[in-house]
């Protein structure tokens, strides 16, 4: 009996040795095809912001990123670490710099499509988009979180940052409700002259904390599928009961416009203080910017309203 | 020929009337149309619909009379001083040059746009009729040089406002809108900044009215009767740039209401200067006034967001110019095509010393671009047994872009030699224009396609754009001016798709300019080589048609008397410029305008006769999109720019130079 054992403890022995290699190599499916890896990628470029920020909150720092200097300044938060390439603009990546960072997993959307191919030449490359027609962008970004922690053997990681997030919302939520302050709808708006503002549809990112805050986008029609509409500032007139949030950066001289502006100065949200404004947040980016947004807007809620901009 | 005088008065009425009334048609189901009137004074501030009627929508409608009449005048005086239906204050490159000032401040000087939008404007504006002055000066400021060089400033600084949008994009928000136009106003403030302005300006292109018709006569008469005309061109130039500065600063580009409000008056029978200048005003300001209650209509429709006024003035003057291709007949109406530039006859040279010269540094340009490049770390030279490593990321690109530049090379001599028309190239006649207009309608649809499908939505485009002007034009046998006209219209249309994209969302805008000036690092090996093949079977076949290219210049009736099937002639030859011009668009995009400039340095270099012209052209076509592949990939490194748009700032750059340089001789 024993001696029939001999080869069945060899197969497990093989196979208990093989587990560690088991449990980070797969196949995945993705937007444009499947994607093998043998082990967990070590060299990873990412060629959007959103990517980018989904590997590093991931605990993964890329070799090389897309237009690395406009993620600082624009993204900010999580922090890119010194010392990373950058490859290119995010609309055009130089192939030749990709290639020679060697990496094992290039991650990009299919905005990249028509490179789709020499991208393959170079790397496996995984292909996710949030932000294409008729995608829902935080349930992309979420799978997009869970995929890479699936590859790179960090999944534990992926599930908590969705925790820590969904508990963000849970928390300020409760903060809001309160105060009494979620009966409102709230436009939120990033100035871009004088006269036209971007208002960010229930199809983007923006709508997953609102919704988790329980509070109602007062602008109700789809957008781009970026997310946003671009409209003249009389189209936030007939939201007359909503609150308007606005998100800086905004341009030098707006606030005294608007004040000489007697359109500005009866639109009801104004003649009630009720515009807030908060810091810059990316609106196009993984799950991350929807912690930052919820806590922002509650702050800035609870802190109260003013007539104008800053 | 004409319609009758009669009709203009009532088509004039017809048309305010209309725009007016279908502008306040959203407004009655919540004020009565007395309280409608009355918001061009007054308000009710207990009522929120008479606050808004009159601090947002009454500003708007009238800003739209003002700018849309400021215009119309600007454009009669531009196509008076000039002499050219095609010229208008945007083919001067005003428009791009206010919009390279408002970028400028925007990226170095936020506290100068918000002092006051219109001193970046009208500096800009400044800027490029600045240089376009001082570049033809030497040459006796003669039209047809005035017109180019205009045509290559507002390429030059076109390119200029791209590279600044797709570098710095998210700092340019306001960018993407001021570069769309719209009307949207939220009190009266610009308005009343306007109105004295532009009437003083008006004031003064009037008293220019009379010398201004000695124009009419001609340089030789009109300098005979003791007009100085240079220093006249000079005036009413600079009148016009003010005029036009001034009101897009507020607005951003309306583009071709200039262009098609004096059109539109000539079309009704407007004949004397003085009634194309009053007419050309008030069917500026009707038309406008029309273009945007459709943006504002279209804007409550779908989603909700705005459609820019730039749009639909595009919408509106591509039929208008479509109308001018009927009813515009004969040749004698453009006498911008007649007259050969003034000394734009440079000395010949011997084309086997000049096409030695430009294949030797063809051959340098490929060296340095296959050997000296940028790494991530530093620069290094590749040597050149490991070339075929580097061949994957450098080759098929450079191949491409050489042959993309001869194929437009080729295609500008054909059609300029076809039109008669210095003013003619692919980009001119809308076959480019046409390929792109596809592309920006696949972007605005969200679809996502792979290279084979921006491959054949571009062939696609460009074979249809060729089908509609063929249509067009058949009526008059291929003439060249209709066919620039009509290829205009197209372009126009294309416009119209690109300003609304680019007020939609900057993000995907970027996208869509990387594609119009030319994505070379999409190129695969295969790609390019199906390219060469097909530009050496088409070279074959040019050697075989010089004599038609050389017979029809002469005319009609000397080509047809000497033998030649003109209209049979005419269609071929435009199949063939098409299909070189559709190639090369899919690979450079539809902007690049070497197929404008390729054929004028090849006469800079002194090649007068169609072969040498051609062959000329296009070696110096390769050779511009050579190097400004390599520059693309290089001069920003490890970001690069869209080739298309470096060979417009170098050939740009050249081609002022060569201008400039043989006034002085």
């Amino acid at each position: 009996m024993f001696t029939n054992s001999q080869p069945f403890r060899l197969i497990t022995a093989l196979l208990l040795s093989l587990l560690p290699m088991l449990a980070s190599a797969g196949t995945w499916q993705h937007e444009q095809g499947t994607l093998t890896l043998d082990e967990p990628p070590k060299r990873v470029i990412s060629l959007n912001w959103a990517a980018t920020e989904t590997l590093l909150l991931l605990g993964v720092t890329p070799v090389g990123v897309a237009d690395r200097d406009g993620y600082s300044v624009w993204v900010k938060e999580p922090e890119l670490p010194n010392g990373v390439y950058d490859i290119g603009a995010r609309v055009a990546p130089s192939l030749e710099a990709i290639a020679e960072l060697k990496p094992d997993l290039i991650v990009t959307s299919s905005e990249m499509a028509p490179a789709a191919q020499l991208l393959e030449q170079i790397a496996p490359t995984y292909v996710i988009s949030a932000y294409q027609e008729g995608s829902q962008p935080f349930d992309k970004a979420r799978e997009m979180l869970l995929t890479l922690g699936a590859m790179l053997d960090r999944e534990e990681r992926a599930q908590a940052i969705l925790a820590d997030i969904e508990q963000t919302l849970d928390t300020q939520r409760q903060r809001l409700e309160k105060a009494g302050l979620t009966d409102r709808p709230v436009a939120l708006v990033n100035f871009l002259d004088d006269r036209h503002v971007r208002i960010y549809a229930p199809n983007g990112l923006y709508q997953r904390a609102l919704d988790g805050l329980g509070l109602t986008n007062a602008w109700s029609r789809k957008g781009n599928f970026w997310g946003f509409s671009v409209v003249g500032l009389e189209a936030i007139a007939p939201y007359e009961d909503s609150r308007v949030v606005v998100i800086s950066p905004t341009l030098p001289g707006l606030s005294d416009n608007l004040a000489n502006s007697p359109f500005w100065t009866y639109l009801p949200p104004v003649k009630r203080e009720q515009i807030y404004q908060i810091d810059a947040t990316w609106p196009f980016g993984g799950v991350f910017p929807i912690k930052r947004l919820a806590k922002q807007l509650t702050d800035s809620l609870l802190e109260g309203g003013s007539d104008n901009v800053r | 020929m004409y319609a009758d005088t009669s009709t203009l008065p009532i088509a004039a009425v017809i048309l305010w009337l209309g725009a007016l009334f279908a502008s306040a048609t959203p407004w009655l189901n919540q004020l009565d149309p007395i309280a409608i009137l009355s918001a061009f004074w007054t308000f009710n501030p207990d009522q929120y619909a008479s606050v808004l009627a009159h601090h947002s929508w009454a500003p708007r409608v009238s800003i739209a009379m003002l700018i849309g009449c400021g215009l119309g005048l600007a454009g009669a005086v531009t196509q008076q001083i000039l002499g050219n239906p095609l010229a208008s204050p945007t083919t001067l490159g005003v428009e791009a040059g206010g919009q390279f000032g408002i970028t400028v401040a925007t990226l170095f000087a936020p506290g100068l746009l918000a002092f006051s939008p219109d001193l970046a404007a009208i500096g800009g504006g400044l800027l490029a009729i600045g240089l376009v002055i001082a570049l033809t000066w030497r040459l006796g400021f003669s039209p047809v040089t005035v017109i180019l060089a205009g045509l290559v400033i507002t390429f030059f600084l076109g390119a200029m406002n791209m590279a600044f949008l797709l570098l710095k994009g998210e700092w340019l928000g306001n960018l993407y809108i001021w570069g769309a136009g719209s009307l949207v106003q939220n009190n009266w403030g610009p308005f009343m900044d306007l109105w004295p302005r532009v009437l003083v300006l008006a004031i003064l292109m009037l008293l220019l009215m009379r010398p201004l018709q000695l124009l009419q006569l001609g340089q030789a008469s009109a300098s005979s009767l003791g007009a100085r005309v240079g220093l006249i061109r000079v005036l009413a130039l600079l009148l016009v740039v003010l005029m036009s500065t001034t009101v897009v600063s507020r607005v951003g580009v309306v583009a071709f209401v200039g262009l098609a409000a004096p059109v539109l008056a000539r079309l009704l029978g407007a004949r004397t200067l003085g009634s194309r200048l009053l007419w050309s005003t008030v069917m500026g300001g009707g038309l406008l006034l029309l273009a945007d209650t459709l943006a504002h209509w279209a804007s409550t429709w779908g989603d909700g967001s705005l459609v820019p006024t730039g749009t639909t003035t595009a919408l509106i003057g591509g039929p208008v110019i479509l109308l001018a291709l009927q009813g515009i007949r004969n040749t004698h109406h453009m006498p911008g095509q007649e007259s050969s530039p003034a000394g734009f006859q440079p000395k010949r040279r011997s084309p086997v010393m000049i096409s030695g010269v430009i294949v030797t540094l063809l051959l340098a340009t490929i060296v340095i671009s296959m050997g000296w490049s940028p790494g991530l770390d530093d620069w290094n030279w590749t040597p050149i047994t490991q070339w075929h490593e580097a061949w994957v990321w450098r080759g098929p690109r450079l191949l491409a872009a050489t042959l993309a530049g001869v194929a437009l090379g080729l295609a500008g001599t054909l059609i300029q030699r076809m039109t008669g028309n210095p003013m003619g190239s692919p980009e001119m006649l809308g076959i480019s224009g046409g390929a792109a207009l596809v592309m920006v309608m696949i972007v605005l649809s969200g679809l996502e396609v792979g290279r084979l499908g921006q491959l054949g939505a571009a062939t696609l485009g460009a074979a249809a754009a060729l089908g509609l002007l063929i249509l067009l034009a058949r009526k008059h046998r291929f003439a060249g001016n209709q066919l620039l006209l009509g290829g205009l219209a197209l372009y126009v249309f294309m416009d119209a798709g690109l300003r609304l994209v680019m007020a939609s969302g900057g993000t995907v805008a970027a996208q869509l300019l990387n594609w119009m000036y030319g994505s070379t690092w999409l190129t695969s090996e295969s790609e390019a080589f199906g390219l060469m093949a097909f530009i050496v079977l088409i070279c074959g076949f040019l050697c075989l048609v010089v004599r038609p290219l050389t017979l029809l210049p002469l005319g009609d009736t000397s080509a047809s008397a000497l033998g030649l099937p003109v209209a049979k002639a005419r269609l071929l030859l435009l199949l063939v410029a098409a299909v070189l011009t559709a190639s090369a668009t899919v690979v450079i995009g539809p902007l690049s305008f070497v197929g404008l400039i390729a054929p004028h340095l090849a006469r800079v270099l002194g090649q007068q006769t169609v072969g040498r012209q051609m062959i000329a052209a296009a070696l110096v076509g390769g050779l511009l999109l050579a190097a400004a592949d390599y520059l693309s990939r290089i001069v920003v490194y490890p970001g690069q720019l869209p080739a298309g748009l470096l060979a417009a700032l170098v050939g740009g750059v050249y081609f002022l130079w060569g201008l400039s340089r043989h006034g002085r001789a």
